[in-house]
């Protein structure tokens, strides 16, 4: 496949092999036309040409799922620090790809003309000016979240992507986790089965951290660190915590399950309140913690969303995303053993969704679950219980103990791999995208305005308008 | 003091005595573990013991060695096993006999729990053997038995 192939189509989403198919004698005029055309296994129209821009952390994920993906071929990589680069070049190398290695994206961008797609895995403060263009070179484009450090970067993309008439997909992978997609879809609209939400929760505790270092021999020139608009080298390796460079940690870990808040929901919230600071680093710039409260306005009524970022602390059950209905509550979370289904006692039946395959019925001890009996004892319910000490009850206001179900349905591959599958699969047949350029926007006012509410200390309201380009 | 013949009228007593409690125990428990297999949430049939004991068999096999026709086989008899040599040895019908058979049985089950790395119920069975041997031991003082071993 071609940039200039597809574009050359009145519909970009449409897969290049039906489009080949219907141009006929024209593929037979065209080398690249032919190219693309030719049949899959042969370098054909179902190999999509790959180039990756940013070799770093993120971009080394990215590299690692995308490699289990068939017919896909990378062909550049480009970063401006040479370890990165070497590291990309190399592991591309080794699983069998052409790659050429790069510095600087505008020379990867023509010299390497025959790319399909790029991928954007460099700091949230370049996504707008690396998107743009490869958007504008003709390529696709998925780049990692956050779409962007502001706003007005985020909305440029979504534009330029139109005019381009080319693919953007953002990275918010959970969009594509076959778990989060199952339950959305069966689960929660089809089923309804956590009745009326009226409450999110939603949290990513992470212990401290050293700052990022670097091997000493391989220490940028200030002078060319410069040029490419770092302040330093500890910048440089540390940009997730300054302002410069992107929106701190409610932006790095925060976005992903902010973005699951208005995809569950089905709409953008319409306020938001928040506090954070910059209480334990010293030398970082960004809020290390920061809790915010969302309103979600929904056709059922008004639905509250808390969410915290602390990076000081792993307690409190790591990271999740927490649905709250009157009849059950759904603990999501990216990770399977975090994620549970609690049924609350005046909810309705649930054998027939357990006949379905829909939920699986408690079997473990954990949380109010029935405790499991051997698999040759006899399946029986207790005859007589005992009652609790009574200076064990807490409190008589207290529920009783939510059993909780589990949901069948796991990811077995790598996380981001499904939402790659996806971008790759739109480009090759029109599958639509998970989280398209327009989607990661909304998340990404959503997410960027919480930082903004801090400074503020106090509530903010969005505009339904803003969330839309 | 006592002469001898009294004193070995005595022990003869107590020995009777003594196995009459280690039948009376052993002849329940068998017969009650026999009953409790057709039950499910306080309900009894034929349907429900195969019902349990294939979950047992399937389970015993999932977690051990042995196949699944030796584990199936084995629950297909266990209940009723129990039950009659439970009443055998509760109402005395050849009692020596019925205690080898119901020895064997706990045996047998412990085995099951050994293969399944149970290691509580197989002490549990362990002291129901030590129990059965000392009723045997004891069989001679046996009483009131409706069926005599020597009959």
């Amino acid at each position: 496949m071609s940039d200039s192939s597809t574009s050359s189509l009145p519909s970009t989403r449409r897969g290049f092999l039906t489009s080949g198919v219907k141009l006929g004698a024209v593929v037979m005029a065209s080398p690249y036309l032919a190219r693309a055309a030719a049949p899959v296994g042969l370098g054909g129209s179902q190999t999509v040409n790959i180039g990756l821009i940013g070799c770093g952390e993120q971009g080394r994920v990215l590299l690692n799922a995308a490699l289990k993906i068939p017919d896909l071929r990378f062909r550049a990589v480009c970063d401006i620090w040479d370890y990165n680069r070497t590291y990309g070049e190399r592991l591309l190398k080794k699983f069998g790809h052409e790659v050429t290695a790069y510095e600087d994206y505008r020379e990867m961008l023509s010299a390497a003309p025959d790319l399909d797609a790029v991928i954007v895995a460099t700091p949230d403060w370049l996504h707008a000016e690396h998107t743009n263009a490869a958007l504008r070179a003709g390529k696709h484009v998925y780049c990692e979240k956050l779409m962007s450090n502001t706003i007005e970067g985020a909305r440029s993309m979504v534009k330029t992507a139109r005019e381009a008439g080319k693919l953007l997909q953002i990275g918010h992978q959970r969009r594509s986790n076959p778990r989060y997609i199952h339950v959305r879809e069966r689960l929660l609209r089809e089923k309804k089965l956590l009745g009326r939400i009226n409450n999110l929760s939603g949290q990513w505790n992470r212990a401290v951290s050293a700052d990022l270092g670097w091997p000493e021999r391989y220490t940028i020139p200030e002078a060319k660190l410069n040029a490419f608009g770092y302040a330093n080298m500890h910048e440089f390796r540390n940009w997730r915590w300054f302002r410069k460079y992107a929106g701190g940690p409610i932006s790095d870990l925060g976005a992903h399950q902010i973005d699951i808040f208005n995809w569950m929901l089905g709409t953008n919230p319409s306020s938001v309140m928040a506090g954070g600071g910059a209480d334990y680093y010293k030398n970082h710039e960004w809020y290390d913690n920061v809790m915010a409260i969302y309103e979600f306005p929904t056709p059922e009524g008004m639905v509250r969303a808390a969410y915290q970022v602390l990076t000081t602390t792993s307690a409190g059950g790591g990271y999740h995303e927490y649905f709250m209905g009157v009849e059950a509550a759904l603990k999501m979370s990216e990770n399977p053993k975090y994620t549970k289904l609690y049924r609350e006692a005046l909810a309705p039946d649930w054998e027939p969704y357990v006949l379905e395959g829909l939920i699986k019925k408690p079997s473990s001890g954990e949380e109010g679950a029935a405790p499991a009996g051997k698999p040759w004892e006899k399946e029986e319910k207790p005859k007589f219980a005992i009652a609790a000490p009574r200076a064990s009850v807490v409190d008589v206001r207290e529920t009783a103990a939510l059993s909780a179900w589990d949901i069948p349905v796991t990811l077995d591959k790598a996380i981001h791999q499904p939402h790659l599958e996806n971008f790759f699969s739109a480009i090759r047949r029109g599958t639509p995208l998970t989280c398209s350029g327009e989607e990661g926007f909304a998340s990404a006012v959503t997410v960027l305005r919480v930082n903004e509410a801090v400074a503020a200390r106090r509530i903010l309201t969005f505009s339904p308008a803003e969330f839309v380009v | 003091m006592p002469n001898q013949s009294e004193s070995s009228v005595s022990t003869g007593r107590e020995s009777s005595a003594a196995f009459l409690l280690l039948r009376l125990f052993l002849g329940l428990r068998a017969l009650l573990a026999g009953v409790e297999k057709f039950e499910s949430g306080g309900n009894y049939s034929f349907e429900i013991y195969y019902r349990n004991m294939s979950r047992m068999a399937n389970g015993i096999t999932s977690a051990s060695f042995m196949p699944l026709w030796a584990t199936k086989t084995f629950a297909f008899f266990l209940g009723y096993l129990l039950i009659v040599l439970g009443l055998a040895v509760l109402l005395g019908l050849k009692t020596r006999l019925a205690l080898i058979g119901l020895g064997l049985l706990w045996v047998s089950l412990s085995f099951g729990l050994m293969a399944v790395q149970e290691n509580e119920g197989v002490a549990w069975l362990g002291v129901y053997v030590g129990m059965n041997a000392a009723a045997l031991l004891l069989v001679r003082h046996n009483r009131f038995a409706l069926w005599s071993d020597r009959s």
